[in-house]
Order: structure tokens, then C-alpha cells, then sequence
């Protein structure tokens, strides 16, 4: 049996011979895929059918290393791998080979070594594990395997995304050779670990192959977190982390503190799909370590960490882990915890103890038992930094520092919504809650620690073992550097401070530089860390100083011409830094205004950019006052600082550049300038300036006008006068007449209060004082403006009737009397006046007879003036006041008819009136009356006695008499001519005709004929006359005794008897007479002289006469001493 | 070209049925080397009403299926296309294949939906690691009808072609993939696995 098996086995062994042979050959001659092909056979005799072949062929099949296909090669790795597996002594033939491919010049290939490099380390060290004895030759294969190791691990930074997949992969590999499962750990088949490696084995030490795993893990952290790693990289990576968790226990603290730093740090790189994958991945990669028991410490951070990823509770409590497989965990480790050595539960206890490092490097070699305790402490150490560090931050993070790390941060977000944030995103559910704030902490936290801040990432670093594994140093300088500089974050401005305050507390400071100076070759110079912050005093000084510098460079940045950066230099720092530098820009400016006004402008733009937000405000420098503070108060300083300065040349051009030229003015600055103007001295230069702001500033026009209209009413006249010009010149242009309109109108209509209202009081309008009645100074003041604008728009005169018919006594008075000048400027002819004419609303009468009189005063009215004052006498007030200043405009007929009623009137109007009718107080020589002077006197003697008392019409004449130069003795001449050929003869001819005589003693001759005519028109018949007869000739003897002896005897009679004393002398006249002359007189009248009686019948006559009034017979005896008495008063008040 | 391609490509859907089959069928004419699998716990079909799907145990053939179907309601199933669905089936492999039962090895697994692609990346994380070799997991999300299929078989193909095109394949993907969103339209998930 044995041999014939023997021989078919030879048989065999000769037919796979003779196959392997020919395939080789053919795949040798063979082009493309089907070389492959023949070496894939090749491949199965001999590595699955008869291992004893692989010796004899391997060097044959090795030598298509060097073909020139990359399939080839790639197959080549394939079965170097394959050849490894089955037989580990190959290695030292092939691992050469294996280096040389790993340098391949195919990516494919280097990529498949990369590959095959995992199980060919984990066959190689199996195989040292399982020698017995250690020849040279394995150790020289070990040695080419550690080379090959070091290679790929540098390859994690290949250019490949490919190539540094599948190192990651195989870096997983290693750290899970090299490291020791613990209980909970996840097995596999065929798992080899630590523990499989025997102590004795001199050429890969445990402990040193543990450190070298440990070096890798974090290199693996490293990539992990590094900021600009692939997708695909990053969920490699993060599969094989967790892998590591899971079935290495020990490093789940640091895995999951690198997949939280990785959920709030994802590269910024990704795409928005990448994201998600990245993120679905996590996700699941976490739901796969809560399944593992060992990961209850941890179970909160990572169903927070899910929740954020947007996991639903089902999902999270889908995955936790059976209660009683913790329940038997829990027991396990107790068990182990009681059980073995002291040196866990010290190093549990005793977490930051230094001395456990140091126990460490004693107990070398000491066995695994002590190995688990430095995974124990290997594990806590990183849980520690952060944990430290969250705690220190839980214990801080109260809603005033979440605050200002949010608004610190503010600055520092992008400009638009990175991608991935939106698929991030998840609301945060409970915000503000003790766990969410712990969360939020450790989130920090993990920040922190990543870059090696806070007190936890200070405390480790001073535990930290520095590996020793040579091999590995170099792949570690750039991931500390590209860490570290990525942190630019608020955490670290952040620990900036807080480190700070923390500066006492020496002892925490990393201690261990030397070691460390390994490790970080490429250390980035911070300066924050080497720079300590200066005194806040030193510091505004020297801020000051500085400025103070750039400021007084003017001269210097002209000549260099940089003035425009100068010029912005200075403005940036005076409108962002802080008071001190203000102020001290502020005084520069103002030692010399004249010339730096320019600087004040740039300035001045700056902060106004600032407030109108065209320039945001940088966040660190924190103002203390909002912009419009700021603008304001520079504003509102350089005008003050020109205002004060009066003295200072072209201080109003400066200061109209100012107001002109700022981009806005504030209401204080409005104000300002509204002071200025009330001062006498400095009132032209603000007003001027106001009115100018108002025509080229039109969006606060208002505000300007307003400032002007309210010095109209200023108590000051210099002021108020200016404010009135150029008020009325704003005015004219037309565009704010309506404002300036409602405004006089309305201070007119203050006129109607029962007092002064309180606004026209006050500092700002030059009265102090209160007042609570209306003088005359106040009503005028509510006139002003009013009556200035008067004669451009007389419309306005309406609203003053308005207002005039419902003020007091006093105020009216004051009205009538402010009203003379704009009436006059306004002229007859002004149809407004007219109208107001025409209207004459009730109670405006006074007013309007006021205008009349006004303008009639100097002038003869005018037509239409004439005719509308007559229609209104006419229909509606039948005053006969209104006349008088139209008296001459009236026709002769109407002023005769109108006369009864005007002498009952008050003497001085009556007086008036007669002046405007003989024209004696008017200066014009076109004056023209519809009466002369002679038919003014005779239409007094012809009113209607009836209408007139006798004692007014006598009035009247005496007015006419006194009127001298209107009445010379020609006139009253004409005058007594044409009353006495009135029949019945008036009632006052005689007293005329003494009263004439007394004025002009030159008329006696002109009397004694009327007194001979008046006999023959038997003037006896009135008694009145009559009386007055006697009485004349009574006065004019002894010229009279010649007509009294032409009057019948019986009528001579009468005179004798009312006045005796005429008998004598008018006796002694006639005996005075020749015989001749006396011959002529009648015997009667001889008898009537010589004191016979006279007939009864003709004195009876007499007496039948109708009896005169009383008072008449006195007040002719009366009359002289009156007329005498009588004063000639001019005007009217 | 993509018959030269040394691409292994499985797609995957929920039942091995309708889009996963519509894609194998059109990648296979382009000549692709490609399979197809199913992810659910069985295979399910829509019944007569949406509450009474027909369900079969995997190693089932699409023959039988389609035999099932014919007596349960010819008419009905003839109507709503599953009788030419399963015939077409039946034409490019005997039946439906659970993707957590097979030991192949691919180069890209595309997915149909999110649901079908955690459960290929729980499957493939479950294994034990045998060579390493990475594998890349792509999802699309195609929704399961006959014209969503049909589409999401063309966008698959298109996608495959780009892919077959890359000399460097795990290199590029990102790149690629990157591009053919923007050009499809549609969110797709990727990451790589090992065997």
C-alpha cells in the first residue's frame, strides 16, 4: 500500500513537476492576462497541492517580480503571500523580495504589499513566537520585516489615497499584534496577540513591541484627527479604531475621544455627501461600540454623540448590551480586582501618580500581569486629560463665559454656511440642562485636549512615556505640527486667558522638556506662550505714545508721501481703539483746527462708517460706546471747540465746512449751533450758517428751519431781525413756504390763548421769564414773522383777522398798532386787502376800519377801495366810521347826506373828518375833496335839525371856523352870500355871520349889507335870526345904526327893547344928523326913538313869534370864550 | 471597453429581485463582471395587497417563484410586471443570492438603498478579515419600481464606466464620486471596507 502510494504520489510528483515546468514556461513566453493565468496554476500545485514543490519553485515563480505587467507583480505579492502562510520558513527567501516590491513603481503593487504586509508580519512574528530557537537568519528576516513595517507606517502620508487606506489598515494590524486582548475583548479565529508572544523571546520584546503599538495607535489617533484626511481615510481609520476598541479594550477612552473630536472638528474638506458618510459611518462605527460591553464607562459620551448624529432612541437602546452581560462584566472585573495584584487598584487609585512611570521602567520584564496594569493606566491616562479638562471647564461654563466664548467665536465664523454644517446640524434638544452643558463641556474638552491644552492635556503630558521605538520617530513630526497649527480656535484664545490666571500654578506646567524637545522637532513658536500680557496702565501708554508718534509724523508722511495711509492709520485707530486713544487724537485735533480739519473729516467718515455699518467693527476690539455715541461726540467737540473760539481765524468758514461737509449732523450738533445762535455777538454766523444747512441739506431741513423760525420770536432784536431776513429769504424761494407759513400762523394763533404760552419763554428765546399777561411785548413777539412775511404773501392778512376776533382788548390794541407798516407796505390796490374789505368778518370791524384808515392816511382811497367800503357801510355795517377815511372818494351828495351823523361823533373824529374833507393835514397837493370848503360850511347850515342837534351842527361850524387857512373871509364871504338867499334863512346864518365878522373885522361893510338885505327880507319873521339880527347890530355899532333906522318902527321898537342900550346911542346918532339928513328919517321911527309907544299890535306880533330854544340865546352870548377856549388837537388817539 | 474591465462588481438590494437585477442585467451586457445580491431576511414580493406581500426563503429559484405566481394569480401578476421581472430573472442566474451568505470578493458593492448599505457594512464588519483586500461601498438610493430600476441601472452603468476608466481606482473615487453627484443629482454614500 505504502509504496504504490509512494509511487502514484511520485507519479504525481513528477506529472505536477513536468506541469509547473511547462506552465512556468509558458507564462514566461506569454504576453498580457494569461500569464497570470499559468502562474495562478503554478501558484496552486505548489503552495495547495505539495508544499515540498514551493521550495523548488519559489525562485523560478519569484523571479516574475521584475515583469514588466503590474498584474504580474501584483500576483507575485499574492503568492509570496500565500507561500508565507503555508509555510513561515519561506519568509527570510521572500521578505527581501516583499521590500523590494513595497518600493514598486505601480501603485497596484505597493498597494497589495501594503496588504499582504499584514499577514505576512502577523505570520512572521507567530513564527518567531513559535522557534524554538532563534537562528541568524530569522533574525535578519525579523529585522527586514521591521523595515519593511517602518516604511509602510511612513506611507501614511503617501500622496495615495490608496496607499495610505491600506496602512491604515495595516497599522491596525500591528497595534493588534502587539497589545494584549483583555477580558471583555472581541475574539476572532486564528487571533494572535501579545500574549501569544513568548517572554523569552530576546528579539522582539513585549514590552517593547507594546510601546512600538502604542506609538502606532496614536499615530493612528494623529491621522484620524488630522484636519484635511480623505473620506475614504477617515472612515478606514475610523473602522480600524474601533476595531481596536473593540477587541483592545484598553484604548477605548482615547477612541472615543477621538471620534467625539472628530464629529465637531470633520474636515473641512469634505463634500456635503462625503459628509454624510462620514457621518452615517461614525454613527454606525459608535452603535458598534456600544455594543460592546466594555464601553459602559462611556456609554453616556456616546449616546450623547449618537443623539447628535441624529440617531433615534430605538436605534441607541437596539444596541446597548444585554443587562446581564454587563451584570457578568461588572462581576469579571471585580473579580479580576480583588484577585490580582495590588498594582491595578493602586494605579486605579493612585490615577496621576508620577511614580507609577517610574515603577514602570523597574518592572521591565516582569510579566503580563504587569503589563495589564500599565494598559489599565495606559487607558485612564487619556480618559484623564480629558476628563480633567471637562471637568475644570463644567465647573466655568456658566451662561455669562458661554456667552462671551459665543460672541468671542463670532468673528471667526465664515462668511457663508460651510456644507457640511447644514448636514450636521442637529437642534439641540436640551439646552441649558445640566447634561447638555456637561455635554457641551466635553466637547470642549475634547478640543482642548486634542491640541494639548487645558489642565487635563497638561497633567498627561506630564505622564506621558516617550516611546522609545526608533524605528517610528521620524513619521512623527509632521502630525504634532499640522495639529497643533489648526487650532486656531476660540478654545485656545480661550486657555490663552485662562492660563493666565492660572500662571501661579507652576507646578502643573509641562515639566518634561527634554523629552519632549524629541518629539516635537518642528515646535511652532507661539508668542502668546512666551509673551506675557503688560500692565494695563503701560499698555494704554504706550497705546497713546504711539498714536501720539503717528500723529506728529504729518511732515514726515508727506515727504514720503503716504499722507492718504497716515490719514486712514490715524482714523482707524481713533474710531476702533479705545477712549484714551480717542482722546488723545481728539486733542491733536483740536490744538489746531484750522489746519487738521481735514483729519477731523476722514475721521469723522470713519466713525460714521461705522455707524451706518459700511465698516463692521473688528470683535476684539470691544467699544464701549455704541457708533452713534462716538460720532456724535466727535461731531459735537470739533463744532463746540470752533463755536467757543471766536477769535480764531476763519472760524466761519470752518465751522460752515464742518456743517456742510459732515456726512451727517446730529440733533446735538443742531442744538449747538441753535445756541450759538441766540448770543447777539455770534448770532450771524449761525443763523447764516442755518439758513445755508436748510437750502443744502434738505434731508434735515426741517430740522435747521426750525432752528431758525425759533429765533424769529428771539427776545434780542439783532437776532430776531437776522432770523426774520433770512427766514423771508428761504421763504421766497418758494419750496418751504407752507412750513414757514404754518409756523407764523401758528405763533399768531398763541395770540388767542388767555395767556403767553410757555414756549415763547425761556433761555434759548432771550426771556427768562414768564410771563402770565399779554403785554405788548409779548403779542409782538407772536407777530414777527408773521408781519414780515405779510407783505410777500398777503393772503396771510385773513388769518390775522381770524385770530384778531378772538384775542383781548389788549392785544387787539397791539395788533392795530403793529399793523400800520405792513398795510401800507401792502398798498390800496392789494386785492387781499380788498377782499378783507369785502368780507369784514363780524368783529373785525375795528380792524378793518384800521386798515382803511391806515390806508388812507397819506393818500386819497382809491376807486375800488371807495366802493367796497360803501357797499359794506351800505349792507352790512352801517357804522358811519367806515366813511370817514373814504369821505373824499364819496360823492358830494353822499357825504352831505352822511354828514348829520358824522359830527355826532366823538369831537376829535368829527375833527378828522373835517381834516380829510378841506384837506388841511394832508401833505398832497392833488388832494381833492368832493366838497370845498364853502359847501361844507353851507350843508352844515342845512342839516335837517330834525336829524341834528342844532348844539352839534354848532359844533361843527366852530371846527370850520377854526380852520383858518380853508376859511378866509372870501370864502365865509361866499358862504353868508349864498345862506342868505336860502329861504327860510338857516337857523345859524346870524351866529355864522358874527362868528365871521369876529374872525375878519375887514367884512363889516360885507355885514352891513347882509344886515340891510336880510330888513328887506323881513328877517323879524324868524325869531332865531331875528334875535341874532339884534344881536349882530348890537355888535357892529355904531356901523349898524344905519340899518337899524331902515327898520320899521315897530321892529326898531323891538330892538330897543330887547337891547336898551342901543336907544341912546342909535338917539344921539340920529340927533348927530343934519336937519337935512334927519328929515329923512319917518316920524315913527323918531317916535320909536324918542321913547313913544310903539303900536301893541306889532310888539304882540312879535311876541306870537315861535320861542327859541333856550340854550341857543346862550350859546350865542356863550359863544366867543368857546371858540377861544376850544383846543386844536391833531391826531386822533 | 468595459469588457476589459477587471472590475468585480456586485449590486445589492433589499431582495435580489427587481433593481439589484435590473442593474446586473445591463451591466452584464456592457460586459461587466458582475453579481447581484440581496440583503433582506427574505425574499418579498409584492402581494395582492400592500399589507400581504408573497415571501420566500432565499434559495428559492426564480423559476419557483415565478411557478408560485403563475397559480396564485396569472392575471394580476401579469399585470403589475412581477411575471416578466422573474422570467427576465430567471434568464441571468437561477435564483436569488444573500449577500450575508456569500464569500466572493469585489472590488465596488453598489447599494440600492441606505437601509441595503448599512446592512452590507454590517455584514462585511461581522466577517472575520481574511487578505485585507479593500473593497469600496457605494450607495444610490433607487427607489424599487420598474422605472426607478431601470434608471438607477443606467445611472449604476454610468457610474461603473467611470470607475472602470480610473487607473487608480482607490485614488480617485472621491474625485469621481464627487463629480458623478453633481451630475446624477442624487446624495451618495461611500466608504471602504476590507475582506
Amino acid at each position: 500500500m505504502d509504496s504504490r502510494r509512494s509511487t502514484a504520489v511520485q507519479f504525481f510528483m513528477e506529472e505536477d513537476n513536468n506541469k509547473i515546468v511547462e506552465w512556468l514556461n509558458q507564462a514566461a513566453l506569454s504576453t498580457d492576462n494569461t500569464k497570470t493565468d499559468y502562474l495562478r496554476r503554478v501558484q496552486e500545485i505548489i503552495i495547495n497541492k505539495d508544499a515540498s514543490l514551493l521550495d523548488n519553485f519559489l525562485d523560478e515563480v519569484l523571479g516574475f517580480q521584475n515583469d514588466r505587467s503590474g498584474d504580474v507583480r501584483k500576483f507575485i505579492v499574492g503568492f509570496i503571500e500565500e507561500a508565507c502562510k503555508k509555510d513561515p520558513d519561506v519568509l527570510p527567501k521572500v521578505v527581501a523580495n516583499l521590500s523590494m516590491l513595497l518600493q514598486d513603481s505601480s501603485v497596484q503593487v505597493q498597494k497589495r504589499v501594503i496588504q499582504a504586509a499584514s499577514q505576512v508580519y502577523r505570520g512572521a512574528l507567530a513564527w518567531l513566537a513559535k522557534a524554538r530557537a532563534i537562528s541568524e537568519e530569522m533574525e535578519a528576516a525579523w529585522a527586514m520585516m521591521g523595515s519593511i513595517k517602518a516604511q509602510i507606517v511612513n506611507m501614511i502620508d503617501s500622496d495615495n489615497d490608496g496607499i495610505r487606506t491600506h496602512s491604515v489598515k495595516f497599522l491596525e494590524c500591528v497595534v493588534l499584534l502587539q497589545t494584549y486582548p483583555e477580558v471583555d475583548s472581541m475574539r476572532r479565529d486564528n487571533d494572535f496577540s501579545l500574549e501569544d508572544v513568548p517572554l523569552t523571546l530576546k528579539i522582539a520584546r513585549r514590552r517593547k513591541l507594546e510601546e512600538e503599538a502604542n506609538m502606532v495607535f496614536d499615530l493612528l489617533i494623529k491621522f484620524h484627527g488630522s484636519p484635511h484626511v480623505s473620506s475614504v481615510n477617515l472612515m478606514t481609520c475610523m473602522g480600524s479604531l474601533t476595531l481596536i476598541a473593540k477587541m483592545r479594550p484598553q484604548f477605548m477612552g482615547k477612541v472615543i475621544a477621538a471620534l467625539e473630536t472628530l464629529h465637531t472638528n470633520l474636515p473641512p474638506t469634505l463634500s456635503k455627501s462625503q459628509v454624510s458618510s462620514v457621518r452615517k459611518h461614525l454613527k454606525m462605527q459608535l452603535l458598534n461600540l456600544l455594543k460592546h460591553p466594555s464601553s459602559v464607562d462611556y456609554h453616556n459620551n456616546i449616546t450623547t454623540l449618537l443623539t447628535d448624529l441624529g440617531a433615534t432612541y430605538q436605534e441607541v437602546l437596539k444596541s446597548y448590551p444585554k443587562i446581564e452581560e454587563l451584570r457578568r462584566r461588572q462581576k469579571r472585573v471585580a473579580e479580576t480586582l480583588s484577585s490580582s495584584q495590588a498594582a491595578v487598584s493602586a494605579s486605579k487609585k493612585s490615577r496621576l501618580d508620577i511614580d507609577d512611570d517610574d515603577e514602570e521602567e523597574e518592572e521591565d520584564e516582569e510579566g503580563m500581569d504587569d503589563i495589564h496594569s500599565t494598559d489599565v493606566h495606559h487607558k485612564k491616562h487619556t480618559d484623564l486629560a480629558i476628563d480633567v479638562t471637562e471637568q475644570f471647564i463644567v465647573e466655568r461654563l456658566s451662561p455669562e463665559f458661554a456667552a462671551q466664548l459665543v460672541i468671542l467665536s463670532m468673528a471667526k465664523l465664515p462668511d457663508s454656511m460651510p456644507p457640511n454644517f447644514s448636514a450636521m446640524y442637529t437642534p439641540i434638544a436640551a439646552a441649558g440642562t445640566q447634561g447638555q452643558i456637561r455635554h457641551v463641556a466635553r466637547l470642549i474638552a475634547t478640543q482642548l485636549t486634542a491640541v494639548g491644552l487645558g489642565p487635563g492635556a497638561r497633567q498627561a503630558k506630564k505622564l506621558q512615556v516617550i516611546p522609545k521605538a526608533a524605528s517610528l520617530d521620524d513619521d512623527d513630526d509632521e502630525m504634532p505640527s499640522s495639529t497643533k497649527s489648526s487650532i486656531s480656535t476660540v478654545v485656545s484664545g480661550l486657555m490663552e486667558k485662562e492660563k493666565e490666571g492660572r500662571l501661579k500654578a507652576a507646578t502643573l506646567l509641562p515639566s518634561g522638556g527634554s523629552l519632549k524637545a524629541v518629539k516635537q522637532r518642528m515646535k511652532t513658536l507661539k508668542l502668546s506662550e512666551i509673551t506675557r500680557p503688560l500692565e494695563n496702565e503701560v499698555m494704554l501708554k504706550m497705546m497713546a505714545d504711539a498714536v501720539q508718534r503717528i500723529l506728529k509724523a504729518e511732515r514726515a508722511a508727506a515727504l514720503g508721501g503716504v499722507t492718504v495711509i497716515r490719514t486712514k492709520i490715524i482714523t482707524t485707530l481713533a474710531a476702533t481703539f479705545n477712549r484714551k486713544v480717542r482722546e488723545v487724537v481728539l486733542n491733536f485735533l483740536l490744538e489746531d483746527v484750522r489746519t487738521q480739519l481735514d483729519l477731523g473729516f476722514a475721521w469723522l467718515y470713519e466713525e460714521y462708517s461705522f455707524m451706518q455699518g459700511f465698516n463692521r467693527m473688528p470683535a476684539f476690539l470691544k467699544q464701549e460706546q455704541s457708533p452713534e455715541y462716538s460720532y456724535n461726540r466727535l461731531l459735537c467737540t470739533l463744532a463746540r471747540n470752533l463755536i467757543e473760539r471766536a477769535e480764531m481765524k476763519d472760524r466761519d468758514v470752518l465751522l460752515a465746512r464742518l456743517y456742510l461737509e459732515a456726512p451727517l449732523i446730529t440733533e446735538e450738533a443742531t442744538d449747538l449751533l441753535k445756541n450759538m445762535c441766540g448770543d447777539e455777538t455770534r448770532a450771524p454766523v449761525g443763523l447764516h450758517l442755518l439758513q445755508d444747512l436748510v437750502t443744502r441739506r434738505p434731508p434735515k431741513q426741517l430740522t435747521f428751519l426750525n432752528g431758525l423760525l425759533l429765533h424769529t420770536a428771539h427776545e434780542n432784536p439783532e437776532v430776531r431781525g437776522r432770523a426774520i431776513k433770512a427766514v423771508v429769504e428761504l421763504y421766497d424761494r418758494g419750496d418751504l413756504r407752507s412750513i414757514i407759513e404754518e409756523y407764523a400762523i401758528l405763533y399768531l394763533g398763541f395770540l388767542r390763548l388767555r395767556q403767553p404760552p410757555d414756549v415763547l419763554f425761556g433761555m434759548d428765546r432771550g426771556r427768562p421769564i414768564k410771563s402770565d399777561v399779554w403785554s405788548e411785548d409779548i403779542v409782538k413777539v407772536c407777530l414777527y414773522l408773521y408781519l414780515a412775511l405779510l407783505p410777500i404773501n398777503e393772503k396771510l392778512i385773513h388769518e390775522l383777522t381770524r385770530v384778531y376776533v378772538q384775542t383781548v382788548a389788549d392785544v387787539k390794541r397791539t395788533i392795530l398798532r403793529l399793523l400800520e407798516q405792513p398795510v401800507r407796505g401792502m398798498g390800496m390796490d392789494s386785492p387781499q386787502l380788498l377782499k378783507l374789505v369785502e368780507e369784514c368778518p363780524k368783529g373785525a370791524e375795528t380792524l378793518v376800519t384800521r386798515v382803511i384808515h391806515i390806508l388812507t392816511d397819506k393818500t386819497p382811497p382809491s376807486a375800488e377801495l371807495v366802493a367796497r367800503v360803501r357797499d359794506l357801510y351800505h349792507t352790512r355795517v352801517s357804522d358811519v366810521r367806515f366813511l370817514i377815511p373814504v369821505l373824499n372818494g364819496l360823492t358830494k351828495k353822499e357825504v352831505i347826506a352822511a354828514l348829520p351823523k358824522l359830527i355826532k361823533l366823538n369831537p376829535v373824529v368829527v375833527k378828522e373828518v373835517f381834516n380829510r374833507l378841506l384837506g388841511t393835514h394832508s401833505e398832497g397837493v392833488n388832494h381833492t375833496s368832493p366838497l370845498t370848503p364853502a359847501e361844507l360850511l353851507i350843508a352844515l347850515h342845512n342839516i335837517d335839525p330834525s336829524k341834528c342837534e342844532l348844539k352839534t351842527v354848532i359844533k361843527a361850524t366852530s371846527l370850520c371856523f377854526a380852520e383858518k387857512q380853508a376859511y378866509t373871509q372870501e370864502v365865509l364871504a361866499v358862504v353868508m352870500q349864498h345862506l342868505m338867499e336860502l329861504n327860510p334863512l338857516p337857523t345859524l346864518l346870524m351866529r355864522t355871520v358874527i362868528q365871521s365878522l369876529s374872525l375878519y373885522p375887514w367884512l363889516i361893510g360885507f355885514v352891513m349889507n347882509i344886515l340891510q338885505r336880510l330888513i328887506l327880507k323881513q328877517v323879524w319873521k324868524q325869531k332865531k335870526v331875528w334875535e341874532g339880527f339884534i344881536k349882530c347890530c348890537q355888535r357892529t355899532k355904531p356901523q349898524s345904526f344905519q340899518v337899524l333906522l331902515q327898520l320899521p318902527p315897530a321892529q326898531l321898537s323891538d330892538v330897543l327893547a330887547t337891547s336898551p342900550d342901543l336907544q341912546q346911542p342909535l338917539l344921539s346918532h340920529v340927533m348927530a344928523f343934519t336937519e337935512n339928513q334927519r328929515a329923512h328919517i319917518p316920524q315913527s321911527i323918531m317916535d320909536v326913538l324918542l321913547g313913544n309907544k310903539r303900536p301893541h299890535l306889532e310888539e304882540y306880533d312879535v311876541r306870537m313869534e315861535a320861542m327859541s330854544p333856550s340854550e341857543l340865546t346862550i350859546d350865542i352870548r356863550d359863544e366867543p370864550e368857546e371858540i377861544r377856549s376850544e383846543p386844536a388837537p391833531p391826531g386822533m388817539d | 471597453m468595459p469588457a476589459t474591465s477587471s472590475l468585480k462588481v456586485a449590486v445589492i438590494c433589499s431582495s435580489n429581485m427587481n433593481r439589484s437585477m435590473e442593474a446586473h442585467a445591463f451591466l452584464s451586457k456592457k460586459g461587466f463582471h458582475v453579481e447581484s445580491y440581496g440583503t433582506g431576511d427574505k425574499v418579498k414580493l409584492p402581494g395582492p395587497a400592500p399589507d400581504k406581500p408573497n415571501c420566500y426563503e432565499f434559495g428559492i429559484t426564480y423559476d419557483e417563484i415565478y411557478q408560485d405566481l403563475l397559480v396564485k394569480d396569472k392575471t394580476f401578476y401579469t399585470q403589475n410586471g412581477l411575471l416578466h421581472m422573474l422570467d427576465r430573472n430567471k434568464r441571468i442566474k437561477p435564483r436569488p443570492e444573500r449577500f450575508q451568505t456569500s464569500n466572493d470578493k469585489f472590488d465596488i458593492l453598489v447599494t440600492c438603498e441606505e437601509r441595503v448599505y448599512d446592512q452590507v457594512i454590517e455584514a462585511l464588519e461581522g466577517r472575520t478579515p481574511t487578505d485585507n483586500s479593500s473593497v469600496h461601498v457605494i450607495n444610490i438610493d433607487i427607489q424599487d419600481n420598474h422605472e426607478e430600476a431601470t434608471l438607477g441601472a443606467f445611472l449604476i452603468c454610468e457610474l461603473m464606466t467611470v470607475l472602470s476608466q480610473s487607473d487608480d481606482l482607490d485614488n480617485d473615487i472621491d474625485e469621481l464620486l464627487h463629480d458623478f453627484e453633481l451630475k446624477c443629482q442624487r446624495p451618495i454614500l461611500h466608504c471602504v471596507l476590507f475582506y
